[in-house]
This record gives structure tokens, C-alpha cells and sequence, in this order.
């Protein structure tokens, strides 16, 4: 007799069939897991241009087998062309890394760049899923390639020690305005059409100027490290001009903490570099920017150096609240800057009676007067800045579109000029 | 009539596979269309969705037939076969944009590679195997993924909201309404809940009040999308249009992450275990519609055939995305709106008593 086929039985027979085909493909791709020893991890790039050419100076983990903690060297390796996407296809080509820049933390833009166009340049990180939006920028002093070849005593990665003075922790002291892919991007598109980035300087340790009147940790001189401009060309093993070189890393490779360059340096970053319409418009020195970071940031400790009654007093600032409004009133935009804070006496020029620390709480009214006229002459000469490069740094063409939105297309194109100030700062003693 | 799944499995799938469906390009898409008025084409379409979904659960306390029965006391057995023929080829349709964008998301979010789509097609091992069950097995999966949904996005919403501007949604209706309905017909894609609801009629018991708990249900979900879109155009403003993925995109930016890494990822693994499950239900829907339609009730079959043919639009469309996309939101609105609004309202007029 013949016996009957069981469906059931053949279908899942069928099911198991095609359930091990497929699983078979799956394992042909090796889990799509790369061996990260046959790649490389991108952790920072520089950009450098020269002449119609984009150099890009890619600084790269490379991870060692190692039983003891170090077992990552960092090292630099260029390429060149006319894209990004070109320079970077060339380092592709040299270490073998995937072309997305997922792991790359930090993007420094040299001083080259100043006559590029930002969004152009910057435009193939803005491309569909190239690299999340959470990379610092920044802009630096002389070559991004330099820079990155530094050798640093605070970290082995020269990115990561870059990063370190470009921190959340930084950013909630007004000491710098860091600001990410996405939030140049989300400026530089917005109404204002204007945005900044940190800018980044090195200088040798124990070069620091003396600064302002002596405690300047908040803001007045110090240590810009400006004369140490020469200390950037110190990296040796990297060529701002380089081609990209030959294979095995090529010219422009440099191994980060052996020859990228004998001293240790030290960075800072408390000028920030400022764009309108993706064009470099100046540099705003570390007054300026710590107004605008104390408008742009959500500040909890800042330092800000006054004088009062022929003394030098440094005071410490908690509870910061800053932040502009604009309102047309009588058909006349009127900027408000708002300041309130909480501020007890860090220091003093002057000398010290040990009795009287515990009443420093209660800081003397010529003293709180002076620091908000600081505060005044800080905010207004950012406002300055502002009208004079028509750069509307704190977004006043944002706040007229979104909050006064029938006044846009009338004030638009001389907000900046046409707009009245008024300064509401006020600080109060923490006691 | 037969039980097959319950009211409260109804509830879940209206709150979470609500959700979970608009999570990927729909915000995407309405910001590149409307800005940051992105807001309004999603009401537009979740009220009219609301008002047909409401009257299509309170249609079900009218009857306790399923809308096969309904279609064959009024307009008979064979055109009966003919409208659910209609439908199986429009929740082929349903599932097929969301299997791509699977494909694009999973090789985009979850590799730093760049994989094949190979890696991808062992997906239809799951989807074979679901579309093969009947609606007990579709309400089980919602009772387990509902939880889930819910822990889920409430981390991601945490994670999220220390970066959103909110005033970036100002000024309020500043894009023409021209626009603003234009976005929400070329979206009306991602809008199929009263199409589930009408295949489930008749395999539930209707209590009272239930109309009221599925709606509301169904708001609640449209709710959390509406937060979700507020919080996407609160983080990215000008740029949310270019950023697909959306909800991959908006925790990234979580004080933590600096620190620990991608931790949110861990969210969006279990995430992309409850958007499978509602990608599915599309298919299970095909195939119990080619079921009826066929009169064949070899289930599995119909779901490997049914699979295999999703597979090879997959395999033979691969990097058309956009152009397939483009065709949704150009023309393919239509037979949603059709689908998901027309025919479920006009199911009142279908003669609910038998003669």
C-alpha cells in the first residue's frame, strides 16, 4: 500500500531546511565582526587645507597585545585630497579602518581653515550616517596636524588631552564654549546663521604669562600661551604639507607620545573661534567668551576677577542664571541680558586675616558692584564684537523669529545694530 | 464565535506596535517636510486614525460577526474573498517599507561595519515562523511585549530629554498648511491600526466599554509618538530632517554615554525586539487574509510563500530605500488612506444582522 506523504512532518522538515540555509549565510559574514587587529579606530581627526587640497591628519588607536595596562598606542597617519571623503579614503587605503567615523571623538580644524568655507568643509561628517553628531570641533592654533603630533604629560592620547580642556566640567565654568557636530550645525542653519567653536592653544608648561592681576583663573589673561606658537611646530614626525606619503603610515605619520614632539604641552581653550554664514568672522578673546558661555551654557561654578576699592578680588559665582530675551517694544527690539548669582570671595590681593575668613560670605557692596560691572563690560563687549563681524553669536535673529515672529522680515537684516540693550546683572553674596 | 485574543491584547498592540511603527524614518520624513510644525501633520493623521478606529471598535459592539462575515452577508461569499484578496496584497504593502527600513537601521545603528544584506535575511526565519501562528499567538506576543515597550522607552525618554530645546518648536504653524497636509498624506503610511482592528472583529468578545479602552489606547500611544517627534526637533532643530533613525538619535546625547559608552544601545536591542513583532503582525495579517481570501488554511505555507516574496523585493530592491520610500509617500498614500479610513468607515454600512 502506498503510505501517504505527512504534510506536517515535510513542513517541518522544509522549515529546519531552510532555517540551516539561512543560518549558513549567516555565518559566511563571520558575524559581521571585524578583528580589530586588522583595522584601525579613528579617535580624532585634523584638517588642514592647502592650496584647492584638504589634508586630514587621522590620530589612531591601534591596540596592542599586552598583559600589562598598556597595551594602546596612538599614532597619525594623513591623507590628502580634494574631499574629506578623499583624505579619508586615503587613510582607509593605509590602516585598513571602516569608512564610518563612529569612535572619533574630537575633529580640530587648523588655522588654515579660516578662509575655507565651514560647511563645506565639515559637509562630509554631515552625511547619512557617517558619524554621529557627538564629535567636538574645534579650531586650533596653527596646523591641526601639528597639534594633534604634541606630545601631552596628562594623557597618551593628544586628543584626549585636547578633549580634557574642552569637558562638560570646563563648560559648566565658563572657562570654554565646547560645542559638538550637531550644535554647529543646528546654529550655523538656524536664523542667526552664526556659531562658534573653542580654540584650542598649546603652550609649554611653565610658560604662562602673567596674567591680568594675578588671579586669573576665571578669566583675565593668563595662560593663552601665545608666544608659544612655536612649540606647535615641535611635532617632527608630522608634515602640515604632507601628501599623505607612501604606504606603512607614510610621510606624516607620527607615533603620539616618541616623536610627535619633545616637551609635553599643555592646551587650553579659552578663545572661541566665531563663524557667520559658515565664514570665519574672528576670534573672541577669554572675556568675550566667557560671556557667551555664560549666555550659551548652563554654567555652575565660575571665577570672575574684579576690582573694588584699588583691591583685586576673585570671585566664585554659584547658582548661575544667564540668558537673553528680546522684545519689540514701540517697534523698537529691545535685548535684555539677564545675570544672577550667588558669589563668595576666592581671593583677595591683598593679606589675609585668618579671624575674619568666616565673614567672607558676606561680600562688601563695592565688591559685588564691582564684579557685576565686570560682568556688564564683559557681556557688552561681546555685544560689540557681535554688531561689528554682523555676527549674531547668541541667536537674537532666532529669538526675533521665534518669539516676535511678525517682526522677523522688517528687523531682520540690522537687528544686531537697530536693537537696544539693557544689562540686568545681579549678584548677591551666598550669605 | 471563537476567542482567539482578548481586549486587553487589543489595547496593547493599539499603545505599543502603535508606537514602535513610527519610530524609525516617520520623524525623519516629517521634519524634513514640515520643520519644526512636524507635529501637526501626526495629529492630523492620529485624530482622523482615532475617530475611524473608534468607530470600528464600537462596531464590534454592534456585531459579533468578523468583517469576513460582515462583507459576505452583504455582498456575498465570493466578494467577500475579493476584498480580503484586496486586503492581503495592502498589508503585503504595510510590511514591506518597514522591513526596509529594518535593514537600513539594523546595518546602520547596530554594526560599525558596513555588513551585507545577508546578515539581515535570517529575520525571515522569525517572520516565516510568526506569520505562520494565529491571533492567540499575536495577542500573546502583545501581552509580552507591552512591559517591555513600556521600560523601554521610558529609559530612552529619560536618556533623552537633558538635550532638547524645546523652543526649538517655535514659532507655532509657521509652515503652510499646504505643506503640513501634504506631509501628513505622504505619511499616512505609517497609519494601519484600524485595518488590525477590523481583522480582529468577531475574534474577540466585546464587553462594555471597550470601545472606550482601545481608543484610549490607541491616544495614549499617539501621545508618546507626539513626545517622541517633540523631543526628536527639540534635540536636532534645522538638521532633524537629515538625522534618520530618529529613535537611535536622541539619547545619544545622555551626559553618561561620554563615560560608559553607548548604554542606550542596550534599550534599543530590546526595543528592536517589540518593532520586529509589530513589523510582523502586518505579515501575520497577509497571510490570514490569504488564508480566508484562498479558503487554503496551510498556514505555514501561505506564510513561506508570502515571506519568500517579501525576501525577493528585499533582495532584488536592496539600496532602493529612497526610491521606495519616494513611491509610498508620492502615490502608494492613497491606497492607505483607501485601506486604513475609507473601508473601515464604510463597514457601518455592511448589514451587521443576518436575514
Amino acid at each position: 500500500m502506498k503510505k501517504r506523504i505527512n504534510v506536517s512532518t515535510v513542513s517541518v522538515v522544509v522549515y529546519w531546511l531552510f532555517f540551516l540555509a539561512l543560518l549558513g549565510l549567516y555565518f559566511t559574514n563571520d558575524f559581521g565582526l571585524v578583528d580589530i587587529h586588522k583595522t584601525a579606530i579613528i579617535t580624532a581627526v585634523g584638517i588642514d587645507t592647502a592650496e584647492n587640497e584638504v589634508q586630514v591628519t587621522a590620530e589612531i588607536a591601534i591596540p596592542q597585545p599586552s598583559q600589562s595596562g598598556e597595551n594602546i598606542k596612538y599614532t597619525q597617519v594623513q591623507g590628502s585630497g580634494v574631499t574629506i571623503a578623499d583624505a579619508l579614503n586615503e587613510i582607509n587605503a593605509k590602516t585598513g579602518f571602516y569608512p564610518k567615523l563612529q569612535f572619533c571623538k574630537l575633529v580640530l580644524l587648523g588655522d588654515s581653515c579660516k578662509d575655507k568655507q565651514l560647511f563645506r568643509l565639515l559637509a562630509c561628517f554631515y552625511r547619512k550616517n557617517f558619524s554621529e553628531l557627538t564629535a567636538l570641533v574645534a579650531m586650533c592654533e596653527g596646523n591641526a596636524a601639528d597639534m594633534l603630533a604634541m606630545k601631552s604629560d596628562t594623557s597618551d592620547m593628544t586628543s584626549e588631552a585636547i578633549r580634557k580642556v574642552l569637558s562638560d566640567e570646563i563648560e559648566k565654568s565658563a572657562n570654554a564654549t565646547p560645542a559638538t557636530l550637531k550644535d554647529i550645525a543646528q546654529l550655523g542653519y538656524s536664523k542667526s546663521a552664526a556659531c562658534y567653536m573653542p580654540y584650542v592653544e598649546a603652550s609649554e608648561p611653565g610658560t604662562s604669562e602673567n596674567g591680568g592681576d594675578g588671579d586669573n583663573v576665571g578669566g583675565d589673561g593668563g595662560n593663552t600661551g601665545e608666544s608659544e606658537s612655536g612649540g606647535s611646530q615641535s611635532g617632527s614626525g608630522s608634515q602640515g604639507g604632507g601628501e599623505g606619503g607612501s604606504g606603512g603610515g607614510g610621510a606624516g605619520s607620527a607615533q603620539s607620545g616618541s616623536t610627535g614632539g619633545e616637551t609635553p604641552m599643555q592646551f587650553n581653550a579659552r578663545k572661541t573661534a566665531i563663524f557667520s554664514q559658515g565664514e570665519f568672522k574672528g576670534i573672541l578673546n577669554e572675556q568675550q567668551a566667557f560671556a557667551l558661555a555664560a549666555i550659551e551654557n548652563d554654567i555652575r561654578l565660575a571665577v570672575l576677577p574684579c576690582d573694588a576699592d584699588g583691591v583685586h578680588y576673585t570671585i566664585g559665582m554659584k547658582n548661575v542664571k544667564c540668558g537673553v530675551s528680546l522684545k519689540v517694544n514701540d517697534g523698537v527690539p529691545a535685548l535684555t541680558v539677564k545675570f544672577t548669582a550667588k558669589a563668595q570671595i576666592n581671593g583677595a590681593k591683598k593679606q589675609i586675616e585668618p579671624n575674619k575668613i568666616l565673614l567672607d560670605d558676606a561680600i562688601p557692596d563695592e565688591v559685588l558692584s564691582g564684579a557685576e560691572e565686570a560682568l556688564k563690560e564683559r557681556f557688552s563687549d561681546l555685544i560689540t564684537t557681535c554688531r561689528e563681524e554682523n555676527c549674531d553669536l547668541i541667536g537674537i535673529k532666532d529669538l526675533l523669529y521665534k518669539y516676535n515672529t511678525k517682526y522677523f522680515e522688517a528687523f531682520e537684516g540690522d537687528i544686531l545694530t537697530r536693537m537696544e540693550v539693557k544689562y540686568e546683572v545681579k549678584i548677591e553674596s551666598v550669605a | 464565535m471563537k476567542t482567539r485574543i482578548n481586549v486587553r491584547q487589543i489595547c496593547f498592540i493599539m499603545l505599543a506596535y502603535n508606537v514602535v511603527s513610527k519610530l524609525l524614518t516617520f520623524p525623519t520624513a516629517l521634519s524634513f517636510f514640515c520643520g519644526r510644525d512636524l507635529l501637526f501633520p501626526a495629529l492630523f493623521n492620529f485624530i482622523i486614525e482615532g475617530i475611524v478606529l473608534w468607530g470600528v471598535s464600537f462596531l464590534c459592539s454592534k456585531t459579533d460577526k468578523t468583517f469576513f462575515g460582515l462583507l459576505e452577508g452583504t455582498i456575498g461569499n465570493i466578494g467577500a474573498r475579493i476584498v480580503y484578496g484586496f486586503f492581503a496584497v495592502f498589508f503585503l504593502f504595510a510590511a514591506l517599507l518597514p522591513i526596509f527600513e529594518q535593514e537600513l537601521y539594523v546595518h546602520t545603528i547596530f554594526y560599525d561595519t558596513v555588513p551585507s544584506l545577508v546578515v539581515f535575511l535570517p529575520l525571515f526565519i522569525f517572520t516565516i515562523y510568526a506569520g505562520s501562528k494565529k491571533f492567540e499567538n499575536i495577542g500573546r506576543c502583545a501581552d509580552i511585549c507591552l512591559p517591555v515597550f513600556l521600560t523601554t522607552m521610558a529609559v530612552i525618554f529619560l536618556m533623552s530629554f537633558s538635550g532638547v530645546k524645546w523652543d526649538n518648536l517655535l514659532p507655532v504653524l509657521s509652515t503652510p498648511a499646504k505643506t503640513i497636509f501634504q506631509g501628513a498624506a505622504g505619511t499616512a503610511y505609517s497609519f494601519t491600526a484600524p485595518c488590525w482592528l477590523l481583522m480582529f472583529m468577531g475574534h474577540f468578545k466585546y464587553k462594555k466599554h471597550d470601545a472606550t479602552k482601545i481608543t484610549l489606547s490607541y491616544v495614549a500611544g499617539a501621545l508618546i509618538v507626539l513626545l517622541f517627534l517633540a523631543t526628536f526637533y527639540g534635540i536636532y532643530g534645522e538638521i532633524a530632517g537629515s538625522r534618520t533613525f530618529a529613535i537611535s538619535r536622541t539619547s545619544i546625547y545622555f551626559p553618561g554615554i561620554d563615560m560608559l559608552g553607548r548604554i542606550d544601545l542596550i534599550m534599543l536591542y530590546v526595543l528592536e525586539t517589540v518593532m520586529l513583532f509589530a513589523l510582523v503582525l502586518n505579515i501575520q495579517l497577509a497571510v490570514h487574509a490569504i488564508s480566508v481570501c484562498t479558503g487554503w488554511d496551510k498556514l505555514p505555507y501561505i506564510s513561506l510563500i508570502v515571506n519568500v516574496a517579501l525576501a525577493t523585493v528585499l533582495i532584488t530592491c536592496d539600496n532602493l530605500y529612497h526610491s521606495i520610500q519616494g513611491l509610498y509617500f508620492n502615490w502608494l498614500w492613497i491606497m492607505f488612506i483607501v485601506f486604513s479610513v475609507l473601508v473601515p468607515s464604510l463597514a457601518w454600512l455592511l448589514k451587521r444582522r443576518t436575514e
